[in-house]
């Protein structure tokens, strides 16, 4: 599939400090998710993609056109910031129905098209109440909603999930898809690898401002397999459930905690260990308080990729 | 194919415009606007104050007229369009990058220039229309007796038109600073209660460096042998030198707003 987004050696500095280095791309239509911890550059990545920055070294092309000054190209991007920031004194329809008369749509359209966007995020019933008095998780749908109702061919959102309670999560997730099925270009950011696995399987890694690897997530899925996980088990009977557990294969390690309460394990098998956990705790009685995976986060396994 | 230049200049006078309709709305809305309202309203309340004291009182007054130019202008002309113009000026540029709205606006087919001159003139018509409302019944009221007199509407033209110049150049200088410093409110308060203030004062082509200057250039002259605080020290320049540098000075500042909102990569982090 040909490419809707291009990058060439795309690098950014903010004085001293390095936002992006030699980042070359080519994402086509589909759902591409933006995966990275905090601070690793996806939000920069995003804002050069939209020409809200210049890059320092490198290009943009989006649809073979160049962005820079390319107003024409702005009608066919929806761009929802990271930020939870709004025109506090503005109604939800009337942020809706500004934003898309600055895209140039005349008053019928703009009025159909904001109804149609509300509908979607199901903010119609709050369309009237100040922006002020939404909740996180309205306040984000809006967000996404000004992102869509202009009906762009790409959908760029910057953790449009956050803030979002499981039930809004699995909302816009669905929502996400259906534009991926209409044959649009959407880029997730995240630094929740379940939130983009939920979404997509065409992953960008990318930290430190520079792109780890890109390609499925099977990819990144079997890098923490092989990386062993640590799971911190709190417990009336630490060392009776460590002992039982030690004779398995996939146990690699096991520490006890100072207060005699709680394990720690490191296993090369996540699946494989909880299943066994799970089936000696029916087992055995032990009153389990807490069971944690310390190391299971995305800064974890780059930390774990880079070598750290 | 490139659009012909008229076309390139359409389509921009049309993005100003949609930016001046969205902010125009938004501008009057605003809670602010209902705190500078009341504050532009203050010379109302002086005015009545006045008007009652001299109805009231047995002594008789000063005339209206004089009462307006020195009290009312005065407070018009030194405060009220500097306070307006520096609050609503620097948040042209300022209040999307510290509300962290900017983003909604630079992602649209707008181009930055237009975003600048169409939220300009939107928050310019707010204040004049703020002003206008403001003189009007200041004036009126000091002079409820003469209200019949044609002369005085010609005189309240003069002054409103000083004032709505004051608003369009200060409001252009402010943008400026609103687009390209950080603590621009700062910036604005120490030109408009310092620079201006002393430097208008200054014998000689110095006080040329004022717009509070070009604009007094408008007022009509004081009385013989009756002090005036507008007028004070005032080297008038003829009204059509004024009326150019004022022009010129609010191309150029707004010119200079565009160009820093188009080239300045703003930080919207906290």
């Amino acid at each position: 599939m040909s490419a809707v987004i291009e990058t060439l050696k795309l690098s950014k500095w903010y004085g001293n400090v390095l936002g992006l280095s030699d980042v070359s791309l080519e994402i086509a239509p589909g759902v591409t998710g933006l995966l990275g911890p905090n601070g690793a550059g996806k939000s920069t990545f995003l804002k050069l993609i939209t020409g809200q920055i210049k890059p320092s070294i490198g290009s943009v092309r989006i649809f073979d056109q160049k962005i820079k000054n390319n107003q024409a190209l702005f009608s066919r991007i929806g761009f929802c910031p990271e930020h939870d920031s709004f025109y506090e004194d503005m109604t939800g329809w009337v942020f809706l129905t500004s934003l898309l008369k600055l895209q140039g749509f005349s008053s019928p359209e703009i009025e159909s098209r904001a109804a149609k966007a509300l509908d979607i995020v199901e903010l119609t019933a709050d369309q009237d109440r100040l922006i002020r008095a939404y909740s996180r998780g309205m306040r984000q749908r809006l967000k996404f909603a000004q992102a869509i109702a202009h009906e762009p061919d790409i959908i760029i959102l910057d953790e449009p999930l956050s803030g979002l309670d499981p039930l809004g999560k699995r909302k816009l997730i669905r929502l996400i898809k259906s534009y991926r099925d209409e044959g649009k270009t959407v880029i997730v950011s995240s630094h929740v690898l379940p939130e983009i696995e939920a979404l997509t399987r065409t992953i960008i890694l990318i930290h430190q401002g520079k792109v780890f690897a890109k390609g499925d997530i099977h990819y990144i899925r079997d890098l923490i397999e092989t990386h062993p996980h640590m799971v911190a088990v709190s417990c009336s009977d630490p060392r009776g459930l460590a002992g039982q557990l030690l004779g398995e294969e996939f146990v690699l390690k096991v520490h006890f905690g100072a207060d005699g309460r709680s394990f720690l394990v490191e296993t090369d098998n996540r699946d494989k260990f909880f299943g066994r956990l799970l089936s000696l705790i029916v087992k055995s009685r032990v009153e389990v308080e807490e069971i944690t995976s310390p190391d299971d986060n995305l800064q974890a396994v780059f930390d774990y990729l880079v070598g750290k | 194919m490139k659009p012909s230049r008229s076309a390139g200049i359409q389509s921009f006078l049309n993005a100003v415009g949609r930016v001046f309709a969205v902010f125009f709305r938004q501008g009057r809305k605003a809670r602010r606007t209902r705190f500078f309202f009341l504050f532009s309203f203050l010379p109302v309340a002086v005015s009545l104050v006045i008007k009652f004291n001299q109805f009231f009182s047995e002594k008789p007054g000063q005339e209206s007229g004089y009462l307006f130019t020195n009290l009312i202008m005065l407070f018009y002309l030194q405060m009220i369009i500097l306070i307006l113009s520096l609050f609503y000026g620097t948040s042209v540029c300022s209040e999307e990058v510290e509300g962290k709205t900017l983003p909604y606006l630079v992602t649209r087919p707008v181009p930055k220039p237009a975003v600048v001159l169409g939220k300009y003139l939107a928050y310019t018509a707010v204040m004049i229309w703020m002003v206008t409302l403001g003189l009007v019944l200041s004036f009126a009221v000091l002079n409820l007796d003469r209200l019949l007199d044609p002369s005085l509407y010609g005189l309240l033209g003069r002054y409103l038109g000083v004032l709505i110049l004051g608003l369009i150049a200060y409001g252009a200088f402010f943008t400026f600073l609103g687009s390209f410093l950080k603590r621009s409110i700062f910036f604005g308060l120490l030109f408009s209660f310092g620079w201006e203030n002393v430097i208008q004062y200054f014998p000689g082509s110095t006080q040329r460096l004022a717009i509070a200057h070009y604009l007094k250039s408008f007022l009509p002259p004081a009385s013989p042998g009756r002090f005036s605080f507008l007028t004070f020290r005032l080297e008038q320049s003829r009204p059509g030198i004024a009326l150019l540098m004022l022009l010129l000075i609010t191309a150029a500042f707004l010119a200079l707003a565009c160009l820093a909102f188009s080239i300045k990569e703003y930080n919207l982090e906290d």
